[in-house]
């Protein structure tokens, strides 16, 4: 594929920040970034890395990678971004040597003698502006970690530096709003979502559904000892009514117990697009939900890194071993529908249907084969994109970038490029894409690419083949 | 020219191998330390060893794979490392020299195979050099050893294969051999301190990269504490600076500040 015409390219990368805001930051990057301390940022930006690398296990990771690195740009084909810009300074290798060349430099004793000998400055104040850039086009979508014959993960790189960068004030305004109303707000919640606003629209979705289908259809709410708490993005409280009802009717037609929780029921963490501290306290938020509610299991919706977050995540810091499962809701369905508990209707959709996998679920494998035999189930026409599951490309809008609003132009035209041939090249009416993030990613991506398809949740699709008893 | 041919393949190449096994032994150790540390410091001992087995393996051994990025170079490379491996260990003249200094070796390769592998990794070699300098994302990342370490790979290649063709070394056999030798042992040298000690360390990436996505319990707010943050985390910076007693300059043209104007976040804390 050829990188992306000269006329896009002035499109994807305008900038719809003011030139005094930049100036004032000192900081040329397409996000919105509260005001901080601009002064000496490079000695403050190695004081945060030393703090990080003395409590986290960030070095082992990245000694190995310095001594082991070849260079050999393999990587370059895996990353959409780079296919999109063909741009040098996109390949995945180039981008994580930007905070290796510092841990060389400042943190090996080799590199401290070589740059005393050299008289090498170390980092200065440009090179933490590019890292401010340049880590933020990455959608730490991970699919470059497979091509990567020395097993060097990019994705983790770009996670630490942006959480080092976080550290000395630079991330997107965008995620630490919605963070700082998720841990010390009134709501508790990423989306603001006061709890009586959250019964009303549960409240509603019952009533429509029994419009639609005759049958009550609850939202427990607060029911101590239930099986599942269930936590899906917050926003799709306010945007995917069609994936809740989806989801309420599949507990409907299983009698399994859940229950939303009104202490904390956001499954959202941005933690894992730029600080460790945010991870750890959302989950903590969780544990104690799910304490509170003395539930079994946790019950991710559809969202993709809600659900990494709590898989892969909720054992560090809630308990290890003993920590309760955790399970995203189309494993749920998948299960369900396997033991016959959930009865779908063949051939209830007959458009033409394919399924976008979310990075954060399908990378390492987890779920991959569910949605699709799901889908198999009630859908006559479904089709595959190439390349697909494990080694799908990623929406574009990964890795929180899909929340900055200000730089849609460049996640649908440089990000999402790939992705959106993608779906052209299916023909399909629907696509189906079980993540809160991908969903508005893709949604953007074929408004402004002009593509026929609708993007949809599993559930929204799956809940008009369910059976009822 | 002959003590110092014999000095090579004697002394030196024994000093050489073992700087060599000593520094591979030094890394490999310090890898599995901070694995075993990365992993008691998380709570999350929940890794999936099937699938860093899988990872590992593939790559180890990745002829299924190469097909998907960059054919061509991921062939030539691998050409070039199956070569890279055998030649050295089981040339005949090799193995006859393993044996007459410590009295015991293994079965030598016969000539024609010895041979061909050379020629492979001498045109493999070759071809990676191309590949690395005729496209545009490899040169973006590339750094001098990127392009050094092929040249001089190639060298005791070359020679060798001339010094064992009397044909090709009628005249030049002791300068060739001289160079094969002394360029052998500066490639066993510098192997540990490079991007070669690969070598020994490809196994444990996927396991390296498993435990440094555990995270361990707490690590957040020892790192704000340490910064001098305790109560003030990174989604307040606002807090941040009204607690350093700092407003955000206003934009000036200069990029630099006095060290002494603005103290150590942890000096900010205890001064207050």
């Amino acid at each position: 594929m050829q990188p992306i015409s000269a006329e896009q390219r002035e499109k994807a990368f305008a900038g719809s920040k003011k030139a005094e805001v930049i100036e004032r930051q000192r900081l040329p990057v397409r996000y919105h970034v509260e005001d901080f301390q601009v002064e000496d940022r490079p000695r403050r930006f190695l004081e945060a890395f030393a703090a990080i690398l003395k409590h986290t296990n960030y070095r082992v990771a990245l000694d190995h990678y310095i001594r082991i690195s070849a260079k050999c740009a393999r990587c370059s084909v895996a990353c959409q971004v780079y296919e999109a810009t063909g741009d040098a300074h996109d390949v995945p290798c180039y981008r994580s040597e930007l905070l290796l060349s510092v841990y060389r430099r400042h943190f090996t004793m080799s590199g401290v003698l070589r740059g005393r000998l050299l008289g090498d400055p170390g980092l200065t104040d440009e090179k933490v502006q590019e890292m401010a850039a340049s880590y933020y086009d990455c959608t730490a979508c991970r699919r470059c970690h497979f091509e990567c014959p020395m097993g060097v993960d990019h994705a983790l790189i770009t996670h630490l530096s942006r959480y080092i960068l976080s550290e000395i004030g630079i991330a997107p305004r965008a995620l630490v709003v919605s963070t700082r109303e998720q841990l010390i707000g009134k709501s508790g919640n990423t989306s603001a979502v006061p709890v009586p606003a959250l019964l009303d629209s549960l409240e509603f979705l019952s009533e429509e559904m029994k419009e639609q289908l005759g049958i009550d259809i609850p939202f427990p709410v607060d029911q101590e000892g239930a099986e599942y708490l269930f936590l899906p993005a917050v926003s799709d409280y306010i945007m995917e009514a069609d994936t809740l009802m989806g989801n309420a009717a599949v507990f409907r037609a299983t009698g399994d117990s859940w229950t939303i929780g009104t202490g904390y029921f956001d499954g959202i963490n941005y933690g894992l697009f730029y600080s460790d501290q945010v991870l750890e306290h959302v989950l903590e938020k969780i544990r104690a939900e799910a304490g509170r509610l003395k539930v079994k299991k946790l019950l991710m919706g559809e969202c993709g890194h809600a659900s990494r977050v709590a898989k892969y995540f909720y054992p560090a810091f809630c308990g290890g071993r003993s920590a309760i499962p955790v399970l995203n809701i189309m494993e749920y369905t998948h299960q369900a529908w396997k033991q016959g508990r959930l009865k779908l209707k063949a051939g209830t959709i007959t458009e033409t249907v394919t399924y976008h996998d979310p990075c954060n679920i399908a990378r390492p494998g987890w779920i991959v084969q569910q949605p699709r035999e799901l889908l198999k189930a009630f859908c006559s026409n479904f089709v595959e994109m190439t390349p697909n599951g494990r080694n799908n490309i990623c929406c574009g809008g990964g890795s929180g970038t899909v929340s900055i609003d200000e730089i849609r132009p460049y996640r649908t035209t440089v990000g999402g490029r790939a992705k959106a041939e993608q779906i052209r090249a299916t023909g399909a009416k629907y696509c189906v894409a079980p993540c809160a993030n991908c969903k508005k990613q893709l949604r953007e991506l074929v408004e402004d690419n002009q593509i026929d398809c609708q993007i949809v949740g599993l559930h929204d699709l799956l809940y008009k083949a369910i059976i009822f008893d | 020219m002959d003590f110092w041919i014999q000095f090579g393949r004697g002394p030196l190449f024994a000093l050489a191998f073992s700087l060599m096994v000593l520094g591979l032994a030094r890394i490999v150790l310090l890898t599995l330390v901070g694995i075993v540390e990365a992993y008691r410091k998380s709570w999350d001992r929940i890794v999936n060893w099937k699938e860093v087995r899988r990872q590992t393996f593939h790559w180890l051994f990745p002829v299924g794979r190469l097909w998907r990025s960059r054919p061509v170079y991921s062939t030539l490379s691998m050409l070039f490392h199956v070569g890279l491996l055998l030649v050295p260990l089981f040339a005949a003249a090799h193995v006859l020299l393993w044996r007459r200094s410590v009295g015991f070796a293994w079965k030598a390769m016969p000539q024609t195979p010895t041979d061909v592998l050379t020629i492979i990794v001498l045109v493999a070699g070759t071809g990676l050099l191309l590949g690395r300098a005729t496209s545009a994302a490899a040169r973006s990342i590339s750094r001098p050893q990127e392009y050094f370490w092929p040249v001089l790979l190639l060298i005791p290649f070359a020679t060798g294969f001339a010094c064992s063709h009397a044909a090709l070394s009628a005249k030049t056999y002791q300068a060739l051999m001289l160079l094969h030798v002394y360029a052998a042992a500066l490639i066993l040298v510098l192997i540990p301190f490079t991007k070669i000690a690969h070598c020994v360390l490809t196994p444990l990436s996927q396991i390296v990269t498993a435990v440094a996505w555990k995270f361990p319990p707490g690590a957040g707010d020892r790192v704000a504490a340490t910064l001098g943050y305790a109560d003030c985390p990174s989604w307040l910076p606002k807090a941040r600076l009204t607690k350093a007693g700092h407003v955000p300059a206003p934009a000036t043209g200069s990029t630099t500040t006095a060290r002494q104007e603005i103290p150590l976040a942890k000096q900010e804390v205890t001064a207050q």
